[in-house]
């Protein structure tokens, strides 16, 4: 009798949706229990800064200080850059890239499964988070969400062996598959013909082609290329730049759910008003004329 | 048979909760693969011990918070735990009369067949994992089963839960 009712659970849970709520509401309660075996680790966190001697404390703030520094000498230039970008973008008359909201979450438990890259995060449904919301860590793409409980979700990794994510090539915009292995180190790039022009090192980016990960945010670096004469493809595997079984805090982002060409539609739309605009208006001021391309790069250097 | 008492049900609860505490906790990568099968453990000595107290039913619910919390398929631990459960409710007779060294021999092929049900459900639903390290928890749980039998045999009595 049992057996027939998980049986049957077994199918509703994976056709139908109607036992979601059950779920998220047993979640509520169980997740706790995350939380609860993540405590040991919380309470060595908060020793530890407690006993941190005044003199390390000192030279952590002189290391971060240099840090902060050099971040801002970098976001100066990519301030230059970005300015720049607007304006030839402008010139092209293509959608700008508007920059993504994110949350800021933290990691509480790990999917005690070894065969299936999960985590969970702290933050949930009542968070505003989504079903198949992007996850980043500082360094790069994390993966998907795959489950949402009120104040927890599920987090599907890049490297589970039921992932594939569509990425890019960034030297030279050649478009890829990559696909989890099941090793927290290891991607693999499928169906890359012998003859492609890919290298090792080479940085793979999100190319946002599958419209669920926003495009342009750094996936893996290519380890090895085997151009082996009995496969019909080029072995291409590559290694996520998310610290993807260390990291502790994770981004949430937000896009703001328009497709891409809804995106340049809308921005080709703002850019008819502006000229209709500039048009009604009989002198443009000579300073807001862009800049050659030549002058910005200069500036950025 | 004396007529079960509620007052001392909260020692087997809590013994449930601690289990499903284990077996999420955060362990090192090597150990990962071979985490005891807690639950089934917990389930098959207090259904052993008292089997008018921890049956098929308790197994089901207790497999079905498991689900939930490993985000699995809802059912498909309640179905491995119930199954596990019901194999060793039929050795009952015999394995109560086993020295324990034994005992854990047997439990090592229930365990591994559960593990086989699990992987059979995991293949279902296309997280088949590659290779046979799945039957090892089956191994470290039928190591583990002397100390756990003692341990909560101690509770019992410390605590007469009858």
């Amino acid at each position: 009798m049992l057996v027939v009712l998980s049986a049957a659970l077994m199918v509703v849970d994976a056709r139908f949706s109607g036992l979601k709520q059950f779920r998220a509401a047993m979640g509520l309660v169980l997740m706790e229990f995350y939380w609860v075996t993540d405590m040991p680790v919380r309470a060595w966190n908060t020793v530890s800064a407690q006993f941190t001697s005044h003199s390390e404390l000192l030279a952590e703030n002189e290391k971060l200080k240099a840090e902060a520094l050099l971040m801002q000498r970098r976001l100066q230039r990519l301030a230059a850059l970005t300015e720049q970008n607007v304006r030839l973008r402008e010139l092209l008359n293509s959608a700008a890239l508007v920059d993504d909201e994110v949350l800021v979450s933290e990691l509480i438990g790990v999917d005690p499964n070894p065969f299936s890259h999960r985590i969970i995060i702290d933050k949930g449904g009542r968070d505003g988070v989504f079903l198949g919301q992007p996850v980043l860590d500082a360094r790069g793409l994390m993966g998907q969400v795959v489950e949402v409980m009120p104040y927890s979700s599920r987090v599907l990794l890049l490297t589970d062996n039921t992932h594939s994510i569509p990425v890019q090539i960034n030297r030279n915009g050649l478009r890829v598959i990559a696909t989890g292995t099941g090793n927290p180190e290891s991607l693999e790039l499928r169906h890359v013909a012998d003859t492609a022009d890919v290298k090792e090192g080479d940085l793979l980016v999100s190319s946002g082609l599958g419209q669920r990960f926003p495009a342009g945010y750094p996936v893996a670096t290519v380890k090895e290329v085997i151009h082996d004469s009995g496969q019909p493809f080029a072995i291409v595997r590559a290694v996520p730049t998310a610290a993807l079984n260390r990291s502790r805090y994770l981004l949430l982002v937000f896009t703001d759910g328009r497709t891409a060409e809804q995106r340049a539609a809308d921005a080709a739309q703002a850019q008819e008003e502006e000229d209709r605009k500039a048009a009604g208006e009989t002198s443009v001021p000579p300073a807001q004329v862009p800049e050659s391309p030549a002058d910005a790069v200069e500036e950025a250097r | 048979m004396p007529v079960p008492t509620s007052r001392d049900g909260w020692v087997i609860w809590l013994s449930m909760l601690l289990g499903l505490l284990l077996s999420v906790m955060p362990l090192p990568d090597f150990m990962q693969v071979g985490r005891p099968l807690w639950l089934a453990m917990l389930l098959a000595f207090w259904n052993l011990n008292l089997p008018h107290r921890v049956g098929m039913l308790s197994a089901w619910c207790l497999g079905l918070a498991a689900d939930v919390l490993y985000g699995d398929l809802l059912g498909q631990n309640a179905l491995v735990l119930t199954l596990s459960l019901f194999m060793v409710q039929s050795l009952q007779r015999r394995l109560r009369m086993f020295p324990l060294w034994q005992q854990s021999l047997v439990l090592l092929v229930v365990f591994g067949l559960a593990q086989l049900v699990q992987l059979w459900l995991n293949a279902l639903t296309g997280n088949r994992p590659p290779t046979l390290l799945f039957l090892l928890p089956a191994l470290t749980s039928a190591l583990l089963w002397p100390w756990l039998y003692v341990a909560l045999q101690w509770l019992r009595r410390r605590f007469a839960v009858y």
